[in-house]
């Protein structure tokens, strides 16, 4: 017994070095800095005062306002556009495969890239949207300079963008449901409604809960797509900005890495308390 | 109404869209209340044919009638059946209740809850799972979901039961205990039930009549002890019984039929059972295991390749003519491994089939 439980740390230690190093480490360096004021290479005590000045500071509560609206609005709407899309690829589509793979195109393809081509879409003067917007009479909104519009605009795309892996993971677990549970429901009269709700609904809970968790965590995280959209910026005035772009912002432009640091770990324990609650909050689901 | 043919399919084809023909020109009738067993090897067309009944495939040609109204144009969900998957398909997020209550609270026709609980209740006293209600299938056992899914079948009252291998996932003893229940469960109901299996034994124990089907084709439609002693063909006699009969290659000269080593007088034969004249020619002499036996005055000599015990008998295993026969003697009958041994056959029970399986005698 002993001895297998040696031979275990040995198959480990790669793992443990690694997650050591890289994750461990500067989870705990950056818990540490944001404590401490001065250069990177000329860090002293400072307390609480990176603290104090963040929740001083009107932009981190932009930041933080924008990345919470991003999350709240972008993840719920996000996941069920894509329970929508990938149902009626499974149930209605023939090509499964084929459309399977487009959509997750941009799964495989780099943000920045996307980026490009949305910042055309979105255009206010030749974008395409605005230009089916105006053929539709509708109005047709600066989506890139102006402010006002700069969320809703990192919303929209957020939503596309998380379509892409929600869809292909959405798929497998809707081919694991067993399809004689549809064949029965058939023969008993049951509508599509019916067979939507009661069956491949409850069916995707687990599948659901993991995707919330994973998509709420990402948009947290959010700065690519924001970086992406306009073209290095957070928005015009950085009307745009989000959490981490105000932590990248500290660190690397204003070289200030504790106050940088400090946000981190507020943006750390919001993750994690979000997380937690969804996680109560689908095992509750699950269990009804 | 024809209560003989309460259940009526007629001509009945199915090709596959690969070119596979599972059912070839398949007619046969189950009256009112009554539990047949479609019975077959693997890939035989049964379930083809149990599917086609349900409504799940469409036949190619031919005419199914229920309670004499043709239904090859209805809905699977208006043909007022029941059907118990072969894995029961039980709804794995739904208790025992919501799983029972489930085809009365979806589509058109759904009742209000407290009705649908009240049926779902009277089912689930009648399968005994009435104390499972509020259980989740994975904690139970393969009878007890075996039972929850008959229920489900059952709550919308059907007129037809169709069940696909429903004892397959259980273990032997299991199976002999479910089989009983079942059998008095669609009796007490009167429910007309389909049954498909391959096992021979379910078959015979369980049903009323036999419908034997082998590559898409009904070999023998008939009460269960006529498959054993009067099989059409040589498929039928060689499905049915176990341990399996034995077969031996005889010759037809003038009026002997002559095997490697024995010969047999046909004027010893019961002239009676004679389908038609022999013509000269090679046939295939088939006798049940129990009606060849050792005896003093036995016509043909073998040595015992192997003793195998079956409960209060015993299995002589000898080789003839290159194949593996087997004798069925009492358990108490001094022979061991080795022996050598006459062996006497009752000529008024074995059957003779042609090289192409038709039977003669």
């Amino acid at each position: 017994m002993k001895t297998n439980q040696k031979k275990a740390w040995l198959f480990l230690a790669p793992t443990i070095i690694f997650v050591t190093l890289f994750s461990i480490y500067p989870i705990l360096r950056a818990f540490g800095m944001s404590f401490q004021s001065g250069s990177l290479i000329d860090l002293t005590w400072t307390g609480f005062n990176n603290y104090k000045y963040i929740f001083s500071d009107p932009d981190f509560w932009l930041a933080l306002k924008n990345t919470l609206l991003y999350a709240v609005i972008s993840v719920p709407v996000g996941l069920a556009i894509s329970i929508m899309l990938a149902w009626i690829i499974f149930d209605k589509v023939k090509h499964q495969s084929l459309f399977e793979t487009t959509f997750f195109m941009p799964y495989v393809t780099s943000t920045i890239a996307i980026g490009i081509v949305f910042r055309y879409i979105f255009n206010g003067d030749y974008g395409m949207l605005n230009f089916l917007l105006r053929n539709l009479h509708m109005p047709a909104p600066d989506w890139i300079d102006d402010p006002a519009m700069s969320l809703t605009t990192i919303i929209i795309f957020g939503i596309w963008s998380s379509l892409a892996f929600n869809i292909v993971i959405l798929m497998g677990a809707l081919r694991n449901i067993d399809p004689n549970y549809y064949t029965i429901a058939d023969m008993y009269g049951a509508s599509g409604k019916d067979k939507f709700w009661r069956i491949t609904m409850p069916q995707l809970v687990p599948t659901i809960a993991f995707l919330l968790t994973m998509n709420i965590i990402g948009a947290f995280k959010i700065y690519t797509s924001v970086y992406a959209l306009f073209n290095g910026q957070a928005g015009v005035g950085n009307s745009g900005t989000t959490a981490v772009f105000y932590i990248y912002n500290k660190f690397q432009t204003v070289g200030t890495p504790g106050v940088a640091m400090a946000a981190t770990v507020v943006l750390f324990l919001i993750i994690l308390f979000a997380t937690f609650l969804q996680r109560k909050m689908m095992k509750k689901i699950g269990e009804n | 109404m024809d209560n003989n043919k309460f259940v009526e399919v007629k001509n009945l084809r199915k090709v596959y869209d690969n070119g596979h023909e599972a059912i070839k020109n398949v007619s046969f009738a189950v009256k009112k209340g009554d539990l047949v067993c479609l019975l077959g090897p693997s890939g035989c067309g049964k379930t083809t044919i149990l599917n086609i009944l349900a409504g799940l495939l469409n036949p190619t040609s031919g005419e199914i009638l229920f309670d004499g109204k043709s239904v090859v144009d209805v809905e699977p969900k208006d043909r007022h059946i029941g059907y118990v998957f072969q894995n029961y398909a039980l709804y794995p997020h739904m208790t025992v209740l919501q799983n029972v209550m489930f085809p009365l609270v979806v589509g058109k026709n759904k009742k209000p809850k407290a009705d649908a609980e009240r049926i779902a209740q009277k089912y689930m006293e009648l399968t005994q799972i009435t104390e499972l209600a509020d259980q989740k299938p994975e904690n139970l056992s393969g009878g007890q979901q075996q039972r929850v899914a008959i229920a489900r079948a059952l709550v919308q009252e059907p007129k037809i039961l169709l069940m696909d291998e429903p004892l397959s996932n259980l273990d032997a003893r299991l199976r002999l205990k479910i089989r009983e229940e079942i059998r008095a469960l669609v009796k007490s109901v009167g429910i007309t039930t389909l049954f498909v299996t391959h096992d021979q034994e379910e078959a015979l124990s369980i049903g009323d009549k036999i419908i034997l089907f082998n590559d898409g084709v009904i070999q023998q439609d008939d009460l269960g002890q006529n498959f054993y002693l009067e099989p059409n063909n040589y498929f039928v006699a060689n499905f049915v019984g176990n341990p399996v009969i034995d077969n031996f290659k005889v010759t037809k000269i003038e009026n002997k039929l002559k095997a490697n080593d024995f010969t047999i007088d046909i004027a010893d034969l019961d002239q009676s059972r004679f389908k038609r004249t022999l013509a000269d020619g090679d046939y295939l002499l088939s006798v049940r295991p129990e009606n060849i036996f050792p005896a003093l005055d036995g016509l043909l000599q073998a040595t015992v390749d192997d003793v195998e015990l079956i409960g209060r008998e015993r299995v002589l295993k000898f080789t003839n003519d290159e194949t593996q026969a087997r004798s069925l003697v009492n358990l108490e009958m001094p022979i061991k491994h080795g022996d050598q041994v006459k062996l006497k056959m009752r000529l008024d029970r074995v059957f003779l089939f042609t090289p192409d399986g038709e039977r003669v005698y």
